[in-house]
């Protein structure tokens, strides 16, 4: 431990603090733009000066090393000029028009320091030279005029998310922030995961869906997860009036630290479907809007009626609590012989049955990625299903971290990768590469070979093979290197549709009837040619699509930011998402439906979806 | 004593400076009250008096020789010059025409635009000033206290105005500080 | 001896910068007055490269007296260029944020800008001839006139967060709901307001009634009237379609205002930073118009709202149902539009989506070009977009308000000056006469010209040798 001084308070931090760290450790304020408590310290605005005794000149807080019996002053009368020295420099050096920049008054971390040092004014006038505004990309503006050379972005790009797609060129007064050499963000290597928004501390990186549509301060937050896909990251969702404003990560969320993807951040904005806001039945060839009770009681007289049976699938997107009411209706109540889920099983039924045979989970958690010194994909387009996870190797590579990547397609990571190799993952693979490897496989055994916390991914390269000899060849050999297996599953909800056995292949055996719980998924071109052969659909979804056109009855739902529910990761972990925004009304739960169904039919089901996730052994331990 | 006098005039601004001065609504009177209000461009005097003001506010920014000259005039005609409002203080929104040359911006005004007949051309009579580059005022002549905002809140305005009228000079932070 | 020119600057109790010069004969009679606009900002240029979706911030900075009226139109215009049309509550709650901007701009224009001149005289003493001296003169009227414009800026304030400049609008929509409760604190200040805009109606007329020969001389100009109107031709300010009519009233054109290219232009002089629109059909000059209070009550066959339409009934009986002509009769016509916008108020408030929540539509089909149109209280506002698909602006053209009257102005100063100019004396009174028919227009310069300006005020006269003859100057 060191002890020191700061503004004549005694300070006992830890060994390798810097002074900033140290000050906010005793609750003493230091102003800092370029630092952020995400990103490693830069040093580069100068706003975090300190006087230390003994030193010629005023030292950055953020990059001091903390040392023993230092003696620091944040505050005398020649930082308070120091500062507002800097803030003037920085303000004449580019072009900051408050008046209309989204997030002036109140968003913006150069205007409120400034404010702090009581600036009504800046003593040298910007030359207002223009700089560059980037508009090529979907999501969010550059514009380089409010740009403070902090490189925040830069950090995140490539310290938390691995990207390495933002950079700077040239030096002094031409610096830059540029995308790969100069690219239109738009045309770049970005992958749209918007933490260099979310790190911006001024208007220069502007997100345009929430543009002028409230400010921090005027806008509620809910703290929920994410449930595009099984990684379950935390984020902050901003709201004003019932609208939806924008998607942060929550840097607080120890899974995902606070990074998103594209679809967690950015796609809810563009969601374009229109919207079913009554229960609806099919009447005279027309899908008429009628009440919760006649809408009902037609499925229940449809079930009763059914010849051949009835066919059950639910979007494994739904919250836990719905699946396992899914589960007991169809597959305990109404014994339907094909109860199972949208992805039919293809990411979790083999390794579900292995778990079982051997009476005990094999795969890992996030935390071993995030040891990983070195990482073997199998299988598996993270950057297509499962993004975040591929951040926590990706921003290592640099650092020592070995990528290797084994697809029989071209993968997008193949291009981070320090070994790439072209094969189908098959028991003949492992066999090879734990006893016999040449060529690039033994590179690949050596590799991982000398790796201490080597990791395996794999997905549906190994999963949806018909057999399950590829998954236990592979277990084998990751039990033979002594690798952390992982297997990032399928959607929200997949390894808890996994766990209620909702696995089975689509394959219908005269079922006339198919209840398909969709929720808010936007069905696959596959299940909509599956589904064709589906005499009759019924559907609780939240919007349209090729197969509520055609369905007998539909029962509106919510979407997923207007429900809350249980969510198991692909690791285990059980969180609650949480409603951010009211639902329309006259539009209900997918748990409440399926309740109000089971009322319907006279069924009684129990709410004992926790306890049923450990009914059966899962391949990863369920906290 | 005499009450203390103060005039205004606006430049390259949009007068939403002197409108948030209005929305300090029936504290006019109390304002009215404590000082002499002289030539401002919501009254009919034309210019600061000759004989001098205690107080010269100055809404908007010097984008042409005609506010080069009021500037001049008011900062000769009063002992304590205050910039009002962003566009007196850092330049402000017309301050993006810098950006481009004088030449581009009165050709596009006066000769390209859809509207503009056939015969657009720029206005050269000697009768109109000169637009120059955009600049603060504080970049023509000495200024002495600055009231950011676009416009500055009439709760600053208030403040600052009867400081000044009570002879004070006001000191802007934290509620009363913003340059939105 | 006569003078060969005289100058009047700036121009006061009027938004922006104007000076006003008058070329005497050899014979001492006015040969021509000229209004000259007298600077210029460039919004059309400097906006190229700023993303649509901003104009409704970048905008409202041309003027501070309507920002609103900015703050909207570019709104919009970024709807037509995004394909976004915004739900019917956005609608509804962008329309009440422009009633009350006219509300507070007309009512600050009639009290406190042209009042002095009714109600203190146009020859009183400069010294008190303002706001400042009515609040000596009729303390109880200053204060009433206050809340009024008060009352308008809160309507603004309650929507955007502030009366100056607010955030509201943004394509597709708006950014905030109204609450019950917001709803109940804009409904509890109708009454006054209304009766605020009674007493200045019954101040005008009396004053009409005690200058009828002044109002019979004082700039009685010829013109077409050109302004927003509903399907049926009854006032409107916030949609509708643009009518002209002639100065007989017969129309002449009913248009969407997106085309507004196909029928009016712009003409440019070389003595003013403002240009001149015109009706194409009709060539410059004979194609003039005027717009702005005076213009849209003539372009239009009534009022939906009942106290506005029972004064309609009065406006017309002035020159027997054809169109008003006679300059100073723009602010009757001011008065009786801002009783209509304090009933739309009323019919806005009572509308049933006027609590939804439905107040964006998010989804966009880019267009790549879009026109806003609405009335702005002095007259027509145009903003005309070209956007590439990233949403950078390529270019932007701007027809202002007050610009469509700057035929009117300037032949309103130089009829006015020719009518009480008739000697070598000039009295300050005088000057403001010349003034006054500025002023009537209410105009908005900083608007027009997309510019502002003021300049030191002394007249000069000087003879036909360059001697000067007699120097007024005011301050």
């Amino acid at each position: 431990m060191i002890q020191l001084t700061i503004d004549g308070q005694i300070i006992q931090v830890e060994e390798g603090s810097t002074v900033l760290q140290a000050a906010r450790a005793a609750n003493i304020h230091i102003p800092t733009l370029c630092d952020h408590p995400e990103l490693t310290p830069y040093g580069g605005c100068r706003l975090c000066l300190v006087e230390v005794d003994g030193f010629r000149t005023p030292q950055a807080s953020c990059t001091l090393p903390a040392s023993s019996n230092m003696v620091v002053h944040t505050n005398t009368t020649k930082l308070q000029e120091a500062r507002k020295f800097i803030l003037t420099l920085i303000f004449s050096e580019r072009n900051h028009f408050c008046p209309f920049c989204q997030v002036s008054g109140g968003d913006c971390e150069l205007q409120n320091a400034a404010y702090d040092e009581g600036m009504a004014n800046w003593p040298i006038s910007p030359t207002y030279n223009p700089y560059p505004v980037d508009a090529s990309h979907p999501y969010f503006i550059l514009d380089n005029n409010r740009c403070i050379l902090c490189r925040r972005c830069v950090r995140a790009c490539s310290d938390l998310v691995g990207n390495h797609t933002l950079g700077m060129e040239e030096r002094g007064a031409r610096t830059m922030v540029i995308a790969d050499f100069g690219l239109p963000l738009g045309s770049s290597t970005c992958i749209s995961c918007g933490a260099c928004v979310q790190v911006c501390p001024t208007g220069a990186l502007i997100d345009r869906w929430s543009a002028y549509r409230g400010h921090v301060h005027e806008s509620d937050v809910t703290e929920t997860i994410c449930i595009g896909c099984s990684l379950g990251c935390g984020i902050q969702v901003r709201t004003r009036d019932n609208q939806l404003l924008r998607i942060d990560g929550n840097w607080q969320t120890e899974a995902n630290e606070g990074l998103l993807c594209e679809t967690g951040r950015f796609q809810p904005m563009v969601e374009n479907r229109q919207r079913i806001t009554s229960p609806m039945i099919r009447k005279h060839d027309q899908l008429t809007p009628v009440t919760w009770e006649e809408a009902l009681q037609e499925i229940a007289h449809l079930f009763n009626a059914a010849p051949g049976g009835i066919a059950a699938l639910a979007s494994t997107r739904l919250p836990a609590e719905a699946l396992y009411a899914f589960q007991q209706i169809f597959a305990e109540k109404l014994h339907s012989e094909l109860v199972t889920s949208t992805e039919e099983g293809k990411t979790t039924a083999h390794a579900a049955a292995l778990a079982r045979q051997i009476a005990t989970p094999f795969e890992a958690r996030l935390d071993a990625l995030k040891q990983a010194d070195c990482v073997l994909l199998i299988g598996t387009d993270l950057r297509a299903s499962h993004e975040v996870a591929s951040f926590f190797f990706k921003r290592k590579l640099l650092l020592g971290t070995r990528l290797i990547v084994i697809d029989p397609t071209p993968n997008p990571l193949n291009e981070f990768a320090h070994l790439v190799i072209k094969a189908t993952a098959n028991s003949d693979l492992f066999q090879t590469l734990q006893t016999s490897p040449t060529g690039d496989l033994a590179t690949a055994a050596q590799i991982l070979a000398q790796a201490s916390h080597p990791v395996i991914i794999y997905g549906e390269g190994i999963t949806a093979q018909p057999s399950a000899n590829a998954l236990q060849a592979l277990v084998q050999y990751a039990h033979h290197i002594k690798a952390s297996l992982m297997n990032l599953k399928g959607q929200a909800n997949s390894l808890a549709a996994s766990q209620y056995g909702l696995e089975k292949p689509f394959v219908l055996k005269g079922q006339s009837i198919t209840y398909l719980a969709l929720g808010d998924e936007q069905p696959t071109q596959h299940l909509i040619q599956q589904l064709e052969a589906a005499p009759t659909l019924i559907i609780q979804a939240s919007h349209a699509s090729a197969l509520t056109a055609r369905a007998q009855v539909v029962l509106p739902v919510t979407s997923w930011l207007e429900q809350e529910g249980a969510y198991i990761s692909f690791d285990g972990r059980v969180q609650q998402a949480k409603a951010a925004l009211p639902a329309p009304t006259n539009v209900r739960t997918n748990l409440a439906v399926l309740q109000a169904l089971a009322n319907c039919l006279n069924l009684t089901i129990e709410n004992t979806w926790k306890e049923k996730l450990n009914q059966s052994t899962p391949a990863v331990q369920i906290a | 004593m005499a009450k203390p006098k103060i005039a205004s005039d606006w430049m390259a601004g949009c007068a939403g400076c002197h409108m948030s001065l209005l929305d300090i609504d029936e504290r006019i009177i109390k304002i009215a009250e404590l000082a002499d209000i002289r030539a401002t461009p919501i009254t009919d005097l034309k210019e600061p008096d000759e004989s001098g003001v205690d107080v010269g506010i100055l809404e908007g920014g010097v984008n042409n020789t005609s506010n080069e000259e009021v500037a001049h005039r008011m900062r000769k005609r009063c002992k304590l010059l205050v910039a009002f409002g962003d566009c007196a203080v850092f330049g402000g929104v017309p301050a993006l025409r810098n950006f481009f040359t004088l030449e581009e911006s009165l050709r596009r005004a006066y000769v390209e635009t859809e509207s503009t007949d056939a015969e657009g051309k720029i206005p050269q009579d000697p009768e109109l000033c000169k637009p120059t580059r955009v600049r603060a005022p504080q970049d023509v002549v000495p200024v002495d206290l600055f009231v950011p905002g676009c416009p500055p809140d009439p709760e600053v305005i208030y403040y600052v105005l009867s400081e000044l009228a009570q002879g004070r000079k006001p000191v802007l932070e934290g509620d009363k500080l913003h340059w939105h | 001896m006569v003078a060969q020119k005289i100058t009047i600057e700036p121009v006061t109790r009027i938004e922006g910068h104007a000076k006003i010069t008058i070329r005497m004969n050899e014979n001492g009679t006015v040969n021509h007055a000229y209004l000259h606009i007298n600077e210029f900002r460039g919004f059309e240029k400097f906006c190229e490269g700023r993303l649509v979706f901003e104009m409704p911030q970048i905008t409202p900075r041309i003027c501070g007296i309507c920002p609103v009226s900015h703050h909207l139109a570019a709104a919009k215009a970024a709807d037509a260029v995004y394909g976004c049309p915004p739900p019917r509550p956005a609608t509804l709650l962008r329309d009440l944020m422009h009633m009350g901007q006219v509300i507070q701009s007309h009512g600050m224009h009639f009290f406190e800008l042209a009042g002095p001149d009714l109600l203190l005289g146009f020859d009183a003493d400069p010294a008190v001839r303002n706001v400042i001296g009515m609040i000596a003169a009729n303390p109880e009227l200053t204060i009433k006139a206050v809340e009024l414009r008060k009352w308008g800026q809160e309507i603004i304030s309650i929507l955007g967060t502030r009366r100056i400049h607010p955030r509201f609008a943004v394509p597709g929509g708006v950014n905030k709901t109204l609450t019950a409760a917001e709803r109940d604190t804009i409904l509890s200040g109708l009454q006054a307001s209304i009766a605020t805009i009674q007493t200045g109606l019954q101040i005008f007329k009396q004053w009409a009634e005690q200058h009828s020969e002044d109002i019979a001389k004082f700039a009685v100009l010829t013109s077409g009237y050109f302004g927003l109107v509903t399907e049926q031709n009854g006032l409107e300010l916030y949609d509708g379609q643009i009518r002209l009519v002639n100065s007989q009233g017969a129309q002449l054109e009913k248009f969407p205002g997106e085309h507004y290219l196909d029928y009016i232009a712009e003409h440019v002089e070389d003595w003013s930073y403002l240009k001149f629109p015109y009706y194409k059909k009709m060539g410059w000059p004979n194609g003039v118009y005027r717009v702005g209070p005076l213009g849209r009550l003539n372009a239009s066959s009534h009022i939906d709202t009942p106290l506005a339409n029972a004064e309609l009934q009065n406006w017309r009986a002035i020159n027997n149902g054809k169109p008003v002509e006679n300059t100073l009769y723009y602010h009757y016509a001011r008065l009786i539009e801002t009783l209509f916008a304090t009933e739309r108020v009323s019919v806005l408030l009572d509308d049933p989506d006027i609590l939804s929540t439905d107040i964006i539509n998010t989804h966009h089909e880019f267009k790549g070009e879009g026109v806003g149109v609405l009335e702005a209280p002095r007259g027509t506002l145009f903003h005309h977009y070209w956007a590439k698909p990233n949403g950078q602006l390529e270019r932007v053209n701007l027809i202002v308000a007050t610009g469509h009257n700057n035929w009117a102005m300037s032949e309103a100063v130089d009829s006015v000056a020719k009518t009480y100019i008739t000697g070598p004396q000039i009295t300050e009174g005088l000057l403001n006469r010349v003034e006054a028919a500025v002023r009537a227009h209410d105009p908005c310069l900083s608007c027009s010209t997309h510019a502002i300006g003021q300049m030191p005020m002394q007249v000069e006269m000087f003879d036909a040798h360059g001697n000067l003859l007699q120097r007024v100057e005011r301050g």
